[in-house]
């Protein structure tokens, strides 16, 4: 293995502060380099530390760190050195709805009020109605974040607006500023299972009567380095997701620059006239992969 | 009073007897308007009741009609509530004296719909529970907040108007009324603050007094104002609008007026007032109101035409749904029966008399309710976003029992509060007929003073 | 206690996952007689564009021509490829792929570069790290600081709205205390006698 620039005896002190989830993927990449698998606490793997430098450093050094509880307040802090963000290609949905279920079944949400919802879409008379499936926006001018009166809703330094149910009084104003309708109000007693479970704002689970909830790009999956279950369900890879400052996104099986993209594909920001800066971009519903058909949900065992 | 071999009260004037006569005599009719008002108040508790043990379920409210009838009357008893600056300031700065009869029960109706509009706001919170997270966790950025803080500080500005002009009325009252309860004979002595009409006092009082009526201007501006901004910081339809502000603050002052008119009726017939409140104040304030109305009017067009000429998008949607669609019935109702037949009819002298005029201030107060409502619902249910993939019961709003419980409530208690303050306190002025010889006094003491 | 348990637990998830893959290799072992490659690789940083030059050469040492080689950058969820779709070995067993000048890499500007060889006839599946500093340094947000602004938190609301609120409040509330002050005073005049 050639190294031109290891600089891993310096940062040493920063394996500590790696989390589990980063662990695991680096591990499993590094595995498929081994030639022989049985020494692995020799071998070394590389890793982001979370002031944003490449360190390497060998296996037998990571202390795993378990699978943390992400408290209310910890959650107020962005991942560091990240930025999310998300690209819909318009032209590859067809109203499958697996990311609807998908994050209905994690989000613990009942079927009449998801987070994800995938609209039937038609921009004028003459065009050919298309499939948009619309989640939170997590806008960098985010109307809803600027209307809470408690700071329940709050936008963190890699992106996300969350919500911390055990902040909210529930006024609703977040829900009258947000242009996209993008959140949702826990009317009745939530479904009881997941009760039991300690809160997090990064899972919203368990959500709590009388406060508000809404798409969070799965913050407790990217603490793993694992993409939004949205993005790994779609059978189409209509969703791709990834770190703005690194300028790559990936749908789970392509792996494309951002920039590269938004230019070759001529993504856009839904309204972009109101200012509010969305992280999520669509791409247009050309070259379509499917002819635009509705009820396609029985039918859709790709 | 219940005890009738108690000696008998005994007046000084004929002034004082009409208006302390009510303060020491309780009719039947009062027990059971009482009564009537305690029992909605009741049906409405057991309705807040369901409402905290089962949730904002049992509204009609969902995710896109995410604010109903508690906003839109929340709105309502804000905009009421700004009639006491109304009356008992601008008119007082402007030297109306006709209208010194009429500024206790404006500030009476003041501070009663200030109560009102911010328990009301209560009722529409999911988690009453964490109310005081608006101060422990208060966020300065949020139009909330500011109306937090406004209304907070109205409701004691609007206290304070009642009291100062209150004050020699309740000294009046301490040192007159003999044959009332001891508690009430405590609460006179209590509040009357040792007043005994010397002239340090009247003198300190009228600066007060002036002081707080010109405060009380922008802050009642204010206060609607930032009632309006809580739509207007927003990007929905009818309410992404800069012409809000006015349109809401010009809306109060007709509705607070409309609530002056009612209310000065129903006084003056049960509590036999006609010699002081006379068809020359009714005139008046249909002239007024007229005025106002048309105010109301201008900012109206304002606020409709722009869209309704342009026709964008989700605005032009809301537009058409208002004048033509689902709520063109009561959007129409509300333009001619609570704001344009008013005005073409209060121009004409007959209607301006007491009986006309209630019955028309009537249709300006359901207006001004519905006018709200018109405000807050259709708004929401107009998204940028089409409405898809929901439960059917997200589409529509027609409130449940339990709102309509909670608000009929609201306004019993709006109703009980004045009820209640005008049974406690003389609801004119007594002493204003001392003016003259309180200027005397004044001089004489500012001679006093100079040499 | 906990702490300890769970390496436990991510030790065995290893031992499972690299015996699940050496099955697996030996499996393809087996199967055919394939052999190792050695690739080297070199960085050219000429004429303001940089190029990854590899070299296959087979286990007698001989150049190995038409090996399809695969050049990846690592990102957080997955590999981002960089060069062409088929990148080949010329007959020297040669091939030059040019790195995008324009990269985003950690904050020093480090990539790490990942060359593969996947599922190739011949040669058995290869893959290597290199820490390259040929991106472009980037700038992180002190995630601690946030600025003022409308959305930030209670404690970084904009100063001149800070300021606005505050004196609007202190304005009001200072003459509601004056008159209260001033009703104190109304109830210390001591009444004339009549």
């Amino acid at each position: 293995m050639e190294n031109n620039d290891s600089k891993n005896d310096s940062r040493r002190q920063f394996i500590k502060k790696i989390s589990t989830g980063s662990l695991l993927a680096a591990s499993g990449l590094a595995i498929t380099s081994l030639t022989s698998c049985k020494e692995s606490s020799k071998e070394k793997t590389t890793l982001l530390t979370t002031d944003g430098k490449l360190v390497e450093v060998s296996n037998s050094e990571i202390s795993s760190l378990e699978h943390k509880h992400i408290t209310p307040k910890e959650s107020r802090q962005g991942i560091p050195g990240k930025k999310w963000v998300m690209v819909v290609d318009l032209g590859k949905c067809k109203n499958a709805k697996k990311c609807v279920d998908a994050c209905d079944k994690h989000h613990n949400l009942t079927p009449d009020r998801p987070y994800i919802k995938v609209l039937e879409m038609k921009d004028n008379e003459k065009s050919s109605p298309y499939w948009m499936p619309k989640k939170c926006f997590q806008c960098d001018n985010p109307p809803c974040v600027k209307v809470c009166p408690v700071g329940a809703t709050y936008k963190r330094t890699d992106g996300i607006v969350l919500i911390d149910n055990e902040r909210c009084i529930g006024c609703r104003f977040c829900m009258a500023a947000c242009p996209y309708s993008a959140r949702v109000f826990n009317w009745a007693e939530p479904p009881e299972e997941n009760q039991d479970e300690l809160y997090s704002p990064e899972t919203s689970i368990p959500s709590k009567i009388g406060t508000v909830g809404k798409c969070d790009f799965c913050p407790d999956m990217l603490r793993k380095n694992m993409l939004p279950h949205c993005v790994t369900k779609c059978p189409n890879g209509v969703i791709y997701f990834g770190d703005e400052i690194e300028d790559t996104v990936t749908n789970g099986e392509e792996t494309v620059r951002l920039s590269t993209l938004l230019k070759d594909k001529a993504g856009y920001r839904y309204m972009e006239e109101l200012g509010t800066k969305p992280r999520v971009y669509y791409l247009p519903p050309v070259d379509r992969m499917f002819p635009f058909e509705k009820d396609t949900e029985e039918s859709s065992e790709s | 009073m219940r005890n009738s071999n108690m000696k008998p009260q005994l007046f000084n004037s004929e002034r004082e007897k009409d208006l302390l006569g009510h303060l020491v005599t309780t009719s039947l009719k009062y027990k059971l308007w009482i009564a009537f008002l305690l029992l909605i108040i009741i049906i409405g508790g057991y309705a807040y009741y369901r409402q905290l043990t089962l949730g904002l379920v049992v509204t009609a409210m969902r995710d896109y009609t995410s604010w109903g009838i508690y906003i839109s009357n929340f709105v309502f008893f804000v905009a009421i509530s700004l009639v006491g600056s109304l009356i008992s300031s601008i008119l007082k700065l402007n030297k109306n004296e006709w209208a010194k009869p009429l500024t206790r029960v404006s500030e009476i109706i003041a501070v009663a719909a200030i109560i009102c509009a911010a328990v009301i706001i209560i009722v529409d919170m999911g988690r009453p529970d964490r109310f005081f997270y608006v101060i422990t966790h208060l966020r300065i950025q949020s139009p909330i907040i500011w109306d937090v803080i406004i209304i907070s500080t109205y409701l004691i500005i609007s206290l304070l108007l009642l009291y100062l002009s209150l004050l020699p009325d309740i000294a009046l009252c301490r040192d007159r009324l003999t044959t009332i309860p001891k508690w009430k004979k405590w609460m006179y002595r209590i509040t009357a603050i040792n007043w005994t009409n010397h002239p340090k006092q009247i003198k300190l009082l009228k600066k007060v007094s002036r002081v707080l009526a010109i405060t009380v201007l922008p802050v009642a501006f204010a206060i609607h104002t930032v009632t309006s901004w809580l739509f207007a910081t927003t990007w929905r339809p009818g309410w992404d609008s800069t012409n809000l502000g006015p349109y809401f603050v010009s809306g109060a002052f007709m509705a607070g007026a409309a609530a002056i008119i009612f209310t000065m009726y129903l006084m003056r017939k049960h509590l036999k007032l006609e010699a002081y409140i006379t068809e020359y104040h009714f005139d008046k304030m249909g002239r007024l109101l007229v005025l106002l109305s048309l105010v109301y009017l201008y900012f109206n067009i304002n606020e409709y035409l722009g869209p309704a000429f342009k026709m964008v998008g989700v605005e032009g949607e809301h537009i058409t749904e208002l004048f033509v669609g689902k709520y063109a019935p009561l959007y129409w109702f509300v333009q001619l029966g609570g704001l344009v037949f008013p005005i073409i009819l209060l121009i004409i002298k007959p209607f301006r008399k007491p009986l006309p005029l209630f019955i028309i201030s009537l249709f300006v107060i359901l207006g001004a309710w519905i006018k709200r409502f018109l405000i807050v619902i259709p708004s929401l249910q107009h998204p940028y976003l089409p409405i898809q993939g929901v439960d059917e019961s997200y589409l529509h709003y027609n409130p449940t029992w339990e709102e309509w419980a909670i608000t009929l409530s609201s306004f019993a208690w709006l109703l009980l509060i004045i009820t209640v303050l005008i049974k406690l306190f003389p609801v004119i002025p007594i002493q204003e007929k001392k003016e003259e010889s309180k200027t005397v006094v004044e001089q004489n003491t500012l001679k006093n003073e100079t040499f | 206690m906990r702490l300890f348990n769970f390496l436990e637990i991510h030790t065995l998830k290893l031992f499972f996952l690299t015996g699940f893959l050496v099955f697996n290799t030996s499996l393809i072992h087996s199967q055919e007689a394939m052999e190792d490659a050695n690739i080297s690789i070199s960085f050219s940083d000429e004429n303001d564009s940089k190029t990854i030059i590899a070299k296959a050469l087979d286990q007698s040492g001989l150049p190995i021509e038409d090996l399809e080689l695969y050049f990846f950058v690592k990102r957080t969820f997955s590999l981002l490829p960089i060069g062409d779709s088929f990148n080949v070995t010329d007959e020297n067993g040669l091939l030059e792929v040019e790195f995008p000048k324009d990269l985003p890499g950690d904050t020093d500007g480090n990539v790490i570069i990942i060359t593969k060889i996947i599922e190739s006839d011949l040669y058995n599946d290869f893959s290597m790290e290199t820490i390259k500093n040929w991106g472009i340094p980037v700038i992180l947000e002190d995630p601690k600081v946030e600025k003022r602004s409308l959305w930030a938190a209670a404690a970084n609301a904009p100063i001149t709205l800070i300021i606005c609120i505050s004196s609007m409040i202190l304005a009001v509330w200072y003459i509601i205390f004056y008159i209260l002050f001033k009703l104190y005073k109304i109830s210390k005049i001591t009444s004339i006698q009549h």
